[in-house]
């Protein structure tokens, strides 16, 4: 049975500037369900960033439904947002954000840490994520010795290691050079196998073909 | 070019209100508590300044070791000042005063001769013709050449002509003290005011009546004025002879034995500059005047400085705190082709518009504050705005502080490189926290050692006002000027006590205050030998109900009383000290000698008749007949209606006199007045400087939210509670203020223990004024730290990644 993992109906996100309304988000609607792997396409200032931060929860929407896992976001209270997206959703970032005074190692355990998962637990985590993403030789390096593409790595075991039902991804192959982001590439398929729902936002062709749903985007609006 | 800075510098200045008005705000408290130390300083350190010959006038000041400690005393015989003038060719004049009431100098009643009307003044002094030479005292009216000369002459100040002669000439006008019309004194000169900076202040002079020539007695202030040439050194030295010459062979006559002499052979005479008087006194000189202390001025410097040092450090800090706006705008300009010197030149041309919004804000808040200071530190200070060098010191400093204070960030700012600052990878440097965090440590330490300095102050102040006494300073009026009663006194005080409300009466101006009546004697066992030397010690001349109006513990014995007829004319009352320096185990009935023979008929607890800095020493009481005040104890409740009846009766016996009374508790709280003003002034440079670091703190942690905007945000992001942020920021800066208290604890222990130290009688610096004063100080910083670390936990972390 396939269930509905969220669902937006009829958004609108705008900003006034000059008197004018200016929409970001346009009469959006988009249902996903839970296993997916969206791509969202379109050109710069089109509103990919923008669509994925309301489906993160990180921005709000002026206009509109959002339900997520049957809550309806837009009637939340902030810190009820707030642990909703903490438990369910990974971020990976163009920038990848990490760090840059900790370890690979202390990157990976900080999401377990604000958890409150036990020290032990958090230890068997942190080494299954490095062993699966082939990492353990570089645990004890800090962000700015690694390449771009290592760190994205470390970026998205990061996203993953709170076992989140949905990982969002803006241009996570942004910053890498064409093999680097095909590793990436090639893991979220493997995940999206294993079943967690992805949405990412690309520029590439061909990195969007490894979704299997693609959604173009146009001055806020689903084309 | 420069103007283009001024408009980019005028800008960002104007872009940020909050910011700015934080910047220019705490460095211009720092400038304003400065600015009001450096009048104050000044005001301190110009005492006696005024002479044409300053340098050339000196205080006579004697010195020696008894009895195991430094005896120091600035009182001489009265034939003193002229030996020195005859014997010795370098002193031009010598000059006298006689400040002492038992001559009559202090408080009188007077009237013009042909009035009726009595007024009580104070300041009256006797001196010599030399005297007012020295001191180049000018006179408005009269001749100054003679002004002195005449017996029954006096000279009074330009302040009480006008009070007593609205209407022009008052030399040649007769007055009338204590309504001894017998005795009439013409006024021969009228004298400028003596400035609010000299270490002697009077309203009356009178030629000094006192005939006693003897060298055994001393009760004047000498003076001297030395030829451009002497060698101070050598005169001191050659001083001695006065010792040989006069004292010693006075002494031997009197009957001193050869202790004695030895003792004064080791003494020692000192010629102490007029300028140093003001604040480099001694206590142990004993002149009854109010004095400064060097100490203070150095430590108020010290403060001064530090405030100052903490300002510009938060400017500094402020101003790289905001870097990252700039960074931006940095490397821009760089790839548009500025150089690093254009760059600087602009932060520096900013810096100085800042400092010199702060030097005119920091300077109208001094001129402000001003008042509240001079009333605080009992001043009469100005702001200098018409002297020729202060505008331009002003500017100057202005100019200067800025372009210190722009150059680090000037410099820092400019170094960003432009591609890592518009890559958007900027990352703000931390390597300069170590310093940072030492300006932290250096700020606090400076609030906490004051905080502490405050706490102790007001605690010895408290612990003085609670003091148990020995006697009992509530519900005590004094009446003043009641010499004017002469033959009538008894009789007032026979229709006082009839009052209901009036507990007890007794006459005499020997009261446990400063500025009644003191004296030194020497007693010694009766029947002893010549070897004995005898001890120093007090008589006072008292009114039976002495001991009862004061509340003073009678512990053996008895107090005085008509009954008995011998104690109008032999019996003493001591005090303990008195008993155990003389080592009686039973005093009662035994004899003791100043001159006179006394027996002892009681003993009474010591109590404190001088400031709570000074000892206990040993004092006797004696019936006497001396009515320049009268003291009143009065019941508790409606003590105003109390005193009108007093007044009436006042009234009814000297109608020609104004009723003039203080509070014996009242005196009490005056004679540490000195105290209580340092713990305010202390107070409010603490507060000072306290904000000024709180202000400092502020900017650190705003500098240290920008610097981890990024990475709070992915905290944020990855679901880190507000709690974990708040802790993140806030414990970092709470182990420096650790630090800070435990550098400033001992420091702050030893700088109050050795003001303690001034105190005979003190409080222990007790652990919970550390605790206190740390906790204050950990309260007022996490405060601050809150006010950033709760808006980093609260931002939106989107705002702080979006990369575009």
């Amino acid at each position: 049975m396939i269930t509905m993992l969220l669902q937006l109906n009829n958004i609108f996100k705008w900003v006034n500037s000059g008197g004018q309304r200016i929409f970001l988000l346009k009469d959006l609607s988009l249902k996903v369900e839970e296993g997916e792997f969206i791509s969202v396409m379109g050109p710069s200032g089109s509103g990919k960033s923008t669509l994925l931060n309301v489906i993160g929860m990180l921005d709000n929407f002026d206009e509109g439904e959002y339900d997520f896992l049957h809550e309806s976001v837009h009637t939340l209270k902030e810190k009820h947002l707030a642990t909703l997206y903490k438990q369910y959703i990974g971020f990976v970032f163009q920038a990848y954000h990490l760090i840059d005074e900790l370890t690979v190692y202390e990157n990976l355990e900080m999401p377990l840490l604000y958890k409150k998962i036990s020290g032990s637990e958090r230890k068997a985590l942190v080494a299954d994520m490095l062993d699966r993403f082939n990492i353990v030789g570089k645990q004890k390096l800090f962000p700015t010795q690694l390449s771009g593409g290592q760190q994205q790595l470390v970026g998205v075991a990061r996203a993953l290691i709170t076992s989140p039902k949905l990982i969002l991804a803006d241009e996570p192959t942004g910053n890498l050079n064409s093999k680097q982001g095909e590793e990436i590439m090639e893991i979220f398929k493997q995940l999206n196998d294993e079943g967690v729902t992805i949405i990412q936002a690309t520029h590439s062709e061909k990195n969007a073909a490894y979704g299997s749903r693609i959604i173009n985007l146009l001055d806020g609006r689903m084309v | 070019m420069f103007k283009n800075h001024l408009k980019i510098a005028w800008r960002s200045i104007t872009k940020d209100k909050f910011f700015t008005f934080i910047k220019v705000g705490g460095f211009a408290i720092g400038i304003a508590a400065c600015l009001l130390i450096a009048l104050f300083i000044r005001d301190e350190l110009s005492y006696d300044r005024h002479y044409k010959n300053t340098d050339r006038i000196y205080r006579v000041v004697l010195q020696g070791m008894m009895d195991g400690e430094l005896r120091k005393s600035v009182h001489f015989q009265l034939p003193f000042a002229d030996a020195l003038a005859s014997d010795f060719p370098e002193i031009l004049k010598a000059g006298k005063v006689n400040t002492s009431e038992l001559f009559g100098a202090g408080k009188r009643g007077m009237r013009l001769a042909d009035e009726t009307q009595n007024n009580f003044e104070e300041g009256f002094v006797f001196a010599n013709q030399q005297l007012f030479e020295i001191l180049e005292i000018p006179l408005e009216q009269g001749n100054a050449k003679n002004a002195l000369i005449q017996p029954q002459s006096l000279v009074i100040s330009q302040n009480k002509a006008t009070k007593y002669f609205p209407n022009g000439n008052a030399v040649g006008q007769t007055i009338v003290f204590d309504n001894n019309s017998s005795k009439p004194y013409t006024i021969t000169g009228v004298m400028k005011d003596f400035p609010k900076n000299s270490h002697l202040n009077f309203d009356f002079i009178m030629p000094i009546e006192d005939t006693n020539m003897s060298w055994t007695n001393q009760n004047y202030f000498t003076y001297v004025l030395v030829d451009e040439n002497a060698n101070i050194q050598e005169l001191e030295k050659k001083m001695f002879s006065i010792m040989e010459t006069y004292v010693i062979p006075a002494q031997l006559k009197r009957g001193r034995d050869e202790n004695f002499i030895e003792v004064l052979k080791t003494i020692e005479y000192k010629l102490q500059p007029v300028s140093d008087i003001h604040l480099k006194s001694d206590l142990k000189m004993g002149d009854g005047l109010k004095h400064g202390d060097i100490r203070f001025v150095w430590l108020f410097a010290a403060i001064a400085g530090f405030i100052l040092l903490l300002a510009c450090i938060n400017f500094i800090n402020l101003s790289t705190a905001k870097s990252a706006n700039r960074a931006k705008e940095v490397g821009l300009r760089k790839t548009i082709g500025a150089f690093k010197s254009n760059l600087i030149a602009q932060f520096i041309t900013e810096s100085v518009l800042f400092s010199i919004f702060s030097f005119i804000l920091g300077t109208i808040l001094a001129w402000l504050l001003l008042p509240t200071f001079n009333a605080i530190a009992a001043k009469a200070i100005l702001m200098p705005w018409t002297s020729w060098w202060f505008l331009p010191i002003i500017l100057v400093s202005a100019l200067c502080i800025g372009i210190l204070a722009g150059l680090y960030p000037a410099f820092y700012l400019s170094s960003f490189r432009p591609i890592n600052v518009l890559k958007g990878s900027l990352s703000t440097g931390s390597k300069s926290g170590r310093l940072r965090s030492g300006l932290v440590v250096f700020q606090f330490t400076t609030s906490v050692i004051l905080i502490i300095g405050t706490l102790i102050i007001y605690k010895q102040m408290n612990y003085i006002l609670k003091k148990e006494l020995g006697y009992d300073k509530e519900q005590v009026v004094i009446i003043e000027g009641a010499h004017i009663l002469g033959e009538k006194a008894q009789n007032f005080k026979d229709q006082l006590l009839q009052l209901p409300k009036v507990q007890q009466v007794t006459k005499g101006d020997y009261l446990p205050i400063e500025g009644t009546k003191r004296n030194g004697n020497t007693f010694k066992k009766v029947g002893e030998g010549n070897e004995e030397r005898g001890i120093p010690g007090q008589i006072w001349r008292v009114d039976y109900d002495y001991i009862k109006t004061l509340g003073i513990h009678l512990t053996k014995g008895r107090d005085f009383s008509k009954s008995f007829a011998s104690d109008s004319i032999s019996s003493i009352i001591i005090n303990e000290k008195m008993a155990s320096r003389l080592a009686f185990s039973n005093p009662l009935g035994k004899q003791i000698d100043n001159g006179q023979n006394w027996t002892i008929v009681g003993v009474i607890e010591d109590f404190h008749f001088k400031s709570l800095k000074e000892d206990i020493t040993p004092l006797a009481l004696v019936i006497g007949n001396d009515i320049g005040a009268i003291s009143v104890k009065l019941n508790p409740e409606n003590i105003k209606e109390t005193i009108a009846s007093i007044a009436t009766i006042w009234d009814h016996n000297v109608p020609n006199q104004t009723f003039s009374y203080t509070f014996l508790d009242q005196k009490f709280t005056h004679m540490h007045d000195g105290v209580q003003r340092m713990g305010k002034i202390f107070s409010s440079f603490a507060l000072f400087a306290i904000l000024v670091a709180c202000l400092g703190l502020f900017a650190l942690s705003a500098f240290m939210v920008e610097q981890r905007k990024k990475e709070i945000s992915i905290r944020l992001v990855l679901g880190a509670p507000f709690k974990s942020i708040y802790k993140l920021l806030t414990l970092d800066f709470l182990k420096l203020i650790l630090i800070s208290i435990i550098i400033a604890v001992p420091i702050g222990w030893y700088i109050m223990s050795r003001w303690l130290e001034d105190f005979a009688y003190r409080i222990d610096i007790g652990l919970e004024i550390f605790l206190l004063a740390s906790v204050i100080a950990l309260l007022i910083a996490v405060v601050t730290i809150s006010y950033q670390s709760v808006g980093a936990a609260l931002i939106k972390p989107l705002k702080s990644l979006r990369t575009e």
